[in-house]
């Protein structure tokens, strides 16, 4: 396990009495982007909450190129190299898009953060986030509103960007125009763990995927190779869904 | 004439209540702390201002070198230790705390110095005045406007321009989300208040060199420095300046009207700027 | 749709609200109001004053805690209430020649109007806005009295018709009034909290959106809170400054009573009604003992509401709560199981 970049060992994660995760074995390589599927309520959300430090985990559930690092706290998470698009975006309203990426950038150059993103190669990715570089974020579309989104994350210089339904709610169009960023956020060698509920999209998008089902692993396996079927086990839960 | 003259003596009453107001704008206007004791704060620091400069013979602005690190140390002290532990959601804890802090604050201001007034001996600037087309101005309320132009100017420039001012801006709409952009909410937070409280160690000189001031009157300059910043709109620092000038301008004509009238008729402007425009006249909406 | 299984009648279920602890407490509240009743039987002029004074402190505090723990309505300005109802008290019986005792009643009219256009004010305002509001409302009504002639302006006014009265009948009218404040205020929001309007406000409180999505009328509960609490105010108001038997702008417009108040409410527990009877308790007999250190007493008092902000914030009855379940005024409903009667 010695190149997993980051790695999880039984963990558990719960909201006040309601636990949400049972045990979830999870690594992913360096470079590698691993998608991560399931039904609403399966705790996707939760276990990327539960990485970038937003809930109270032992220390030895996560690991970070071998080091323990649960429950570190979010800040410095990233100082560490772990960046998040959250769900629903989290902009910072009242501030331009300009404004909103250059905290990102501010925080990278005070945790002494270097990487191979600029809002020079942003602009580049999302030619659309420097033409609306002073408008104030709430009056973009949801599809700009998720590139400033994946835009801020990346500023971070992350080294395992985590992108939580970077889909949801946007048009087709849309998505693809998000979707076609990935490849190039891989190339500059940074690993990517992906929720996604559209499996075709996620199987897409990954190198493996993880199907959860109730706070618990129920498959995983290379996107290319699971099928379907299995996929649809795993899914609604089965009697022998895990392959 | 006379009402020119009520005019001018109310913008330089705006630029004393302006001091008070920048601070409550931070914590207030952006961050959306509640701090009871920012008057009682004001007040502290004038009093021990004022006994440094009899101890040791300072002149004001000697003692202004010295209020302002001690102001930002004591603010900063305020976060770390109360405010951090109680901002969220709900406002009720952060009132809870700082209202009973106020009332340690001037009770025990009340035991150190007594109930008396006291004031700033200014070696003479205070009583100083220009006379200009049959005005009389005030040298000292003039150095007191000029202060505070330029303290809302490096305010507004800090929270705009500035890494430390984005850091706030970001942890102020959305606390989470500046963490996992790598803000250590805690630190900007503390940070603020230090700078808020700060920029009441000048209010505290000018405030003492302008009148008296006794430990129970920190009530007062909380609520002009409320009033200032709902009048001018929340997170707005010019829209705080200019709420503090509307309010001098009112107390300054309402005091010309009447003697008994002039606090009356900032406190009528503030419920009417709520009754007809809650969000300030620089908020948005 | 049923929730139960076809072909089986649904369980047979009774809901209770009342405790064995809730009994004893309701046995002690009536025995304390006919004590509260009998006082000039049994207590001295002195002993009466100071008891009234408790009176006032709870009463106030329950005010308060309607406002800030049920309807999420902070206010530091609830002396405007008081004031108002104190000069309208005056001036009726004073200038108008009203009897007093008549007087009092007809001066809750005071909060009870003036209440309505405040509130109208300051509802648009949330949280930290309305608290501020509440503060300047109360210094408006301090200036306004400080202003108007007709009110004596700064001097105040004297109720020299009081006069009239022999000691024992002030006694046992001051007597009847404590009763009467406990009853109206503590009785008054208990019976509230347990009718159909308890349940919605309890739902309030926890979550003002879900409740008002459940059809809970949250403007107009808060509303009625509002006036309701001005006028138990009010009525603290006209009883204390009988007493007095002086009042002027500082004194009846005077935030030591809001200081008072959220101390109690803060220090006892909010949102119940067992806190405000302790967290007054102590004050009381803080402000007895420790008094007269004056400045350092109020320091203590200010640290520890610092202390309860910071880390017990259901105040001392949220801890006795947490370890016995045996409350006083007991407003949860319970529903239990019966067995089946053939």
């Amino acid at each position: 396990m010695s190149g997993a970049i980051l790695s999880t060992h039984g963990l558990i994660a719960r909201y006040g009495d309601f636990q949400a995760l049972y045990g979830i074995d999870f690594e992913i390589d360096a470079g590698e982007a691993v998608a991560l599927i399931g039904a609403n309520g399966a705790g996707k959300s939760t276990f990327l909450r539960a990485l970038m430090g937003l809930l109270p985990v032992a220390a030895g559930m996560v690991r970070m190129e071998g080091t323990p690092i649960g429950g570190t706290a979010t800040d410095r998470m990233v100082q560490m190299g772990v960046a998040i698009v959250p769900e629903g975006r989290r902009l910072f309203a009242g501030m331009s898009v300009e404004d909103n990426l250059r905290v990102a950038m501010d925080q990278a150059e005070r945790l002494g953060r270097k990487g191979g993103w600029s809002l020079q190669r942003l602009h580049d990715l999302f030619p659309i986030l420097k033409e609306k570089a002073r408008t104030p974020v709430q009056s973009l579309s949801g599809g700009q509103q998720q590139m400033v989104s994946i835009g801020r994350a990346l500023l971070c210089q992350p080294k395992l960007l985590l992108c939580d339904e970077i889909s949801l709610g946007l048009a087709p169009k849309v998505i693809r125009e998000i979707y076609a960023a990935l490849p190039e956020v891989r190339a500059q060698g940074t690993s990517i763990i992906l929720v996604e509920q559209d499996v075709g999209l996620a199987k897409q998008a990954s190198d493996r995927l993880y199907c959860l089902l109730e706070g618990r692993v129920t498959l995983t396996g290379p996107s290319a190779e699971v099928t379907r079927d299995a996929i649809s086990q795993a899914y609604f839960g089965g009697s022998h869904a895990v392959v | 004439m006379q009402w020119f003259d009520a005019l001018v003596q109310g913008v330089l009453l705006g630029g004393m209540y302006a001091q008070y107001a920048l601070g409550m704008a931070l914590m207030f206007g952006v961050m959306k702390i509640v701090n009871v004791s920012h008057g009682d704060l004001v007040i502290l620091l004038s009093l021990v201002g004022i006994s440094l400069a009899s101890s040791f013979g300072l002149g004001p602005f000697t003692v202004m070198v010295a209020l302002v690190p001690l102001a930002l140390a004591l603010g900063w002290i305020l976060q770390k230790a109360i405010l951090n532990k109680v901002v969220g959601e709900d406002p009720l804890p952060s009132l809870i705390a700082t209202f009973g802090l106020s009332l340690a604050l001037q009770n025990l201001m009340l035991q150190i110095w007594s109930a008396n007034s006291r004031s700033l001996p200014g070696g003479g600037i205070e009583s100083r005045s220009i006379e200009i087309g049959g005005i009389y101005i005030g040298l000292l309320p003039v150095i007191v406007l000029v202060f505070a132009i330029g303290l809302t100017w490096g305010l507004d420039l800090m929270l705009k321009r500035t890494r430390f001012g984005r850091a706030l801006r970001a942890a102020a709409a959305d606390v989470e989300a500046a963490a996992m952009t790598g803000i250590d909410a805690r630190k900007v937070y503390a940070s603020a208040t230090a700078i808020a409280v700060g920029i009441l160690g000048f209010a505290a000189v000018f405030q003492s060199l302008r009148s008296t001031v006794a430990p129970a009157d920190g009530g007062a300059q909380l609520i002009y420095a409320f009033e200032a910043v709902i009048i001018g709109g929340m997170g707005s620092i010019w829209g705080a300046f200019a709420g503090s000038m509307v309010l001098g301008i009112t107390q300054a004509i309402g005091f010309r009207i009447d003697p008994g009238f002039g606090v009356l008729a900032g406190h009528l402007v503030f419920l009417l700027v709520l009754a007809t425009r809650p969000q300030g006249l620089f908020g948005k909406v | 749709m049923t929730a139960f299984p076809r072909g089986s009648a649904p369980p047979r279920v009774q809901v209770h609200r009342q405790t064995s602890s809730g009994r004893i407490a309701l046995v002690l509240f009536a025995l304390a109001v006919i004590g509260l009743v009998a006082m000039p039987w049994w207590a001295k002029t002195g002993t009466i004053r100071m008891i009234l004074e408790l009176c006032c402190y709870i009463a106030v505090a329950q005010m308060w805690n309607m406002l800030a723990g049920y309807a999420g309505l902070v206010s530091v300005g609830q002396q405007a209430f008081m004031g108002a109802a104190g000069y309208a008290l005056f001036v009726l019986a004073q200038t108008f020649g009203i009897n007093p005792f008549l007087a009092i009643f007809l001066s809750l009219l005071a909060p009870a109007v003036l209440a309505v256009p405040c509130y109208l004010l300051l509802h648009r305002l949330d949280g930290p806005y309305f608290a501020i509001g509440t503060w300047v409302v109360a210094e408006v009504f301090r200036l306004a009295a400080s202003n108007l002639g007709w009110l004596n302006a700064g001097a105040g006014m004297s109720l020299s018709v009081m006069k009239d009265y022999s000691a024992f009948e002030r006694n046992v009218a001051m007597s009847l009034l404590c009763a009467l404040m406990i009853l109206v205020t503590i009785g008054g929001s208990y019976w509230f909290l347990r009718s159909r309007y308890g349940l919605a406000l309890i739902a309030m409180r926890d979550n003002p959106v879900a409740a008002a999505s459940q059809g809970v009328d949250v403007k107009r509960l808060r509303f009625m809170i509002y006036v309701a609490a001005a006028v138990g105010c009010g009525l603290v108001g006209s009883v204390y400054f009988m007493a007095q038997l002086r009042i002027n702008p500082p004194s009846a417009f005077d935030p030591m009573w809001s200081n008072i108040a959220i101390f109690i409410v803060m220090v006892g527990g909010i949102a119940s009604i067992e806190g405000v009877l302790i967290g007054a308790l102590i004050y009381f007999i803080a402000d007895r003992w420790f008094g007269e250190y004056g400045a350092s007493y109020f320091v203590v008092l200010g640290l520890m509401t610092v202390l309860v902000a910071l880390s017990a914030r259901s105040g001392i009855w949220g801890m006795i709560s947490k370890r016995w379940d045996a409350p006083w005024f007991p407003i949860r409903r319970h529903l239990t199981l019966t067995k089946e009667t053939p």
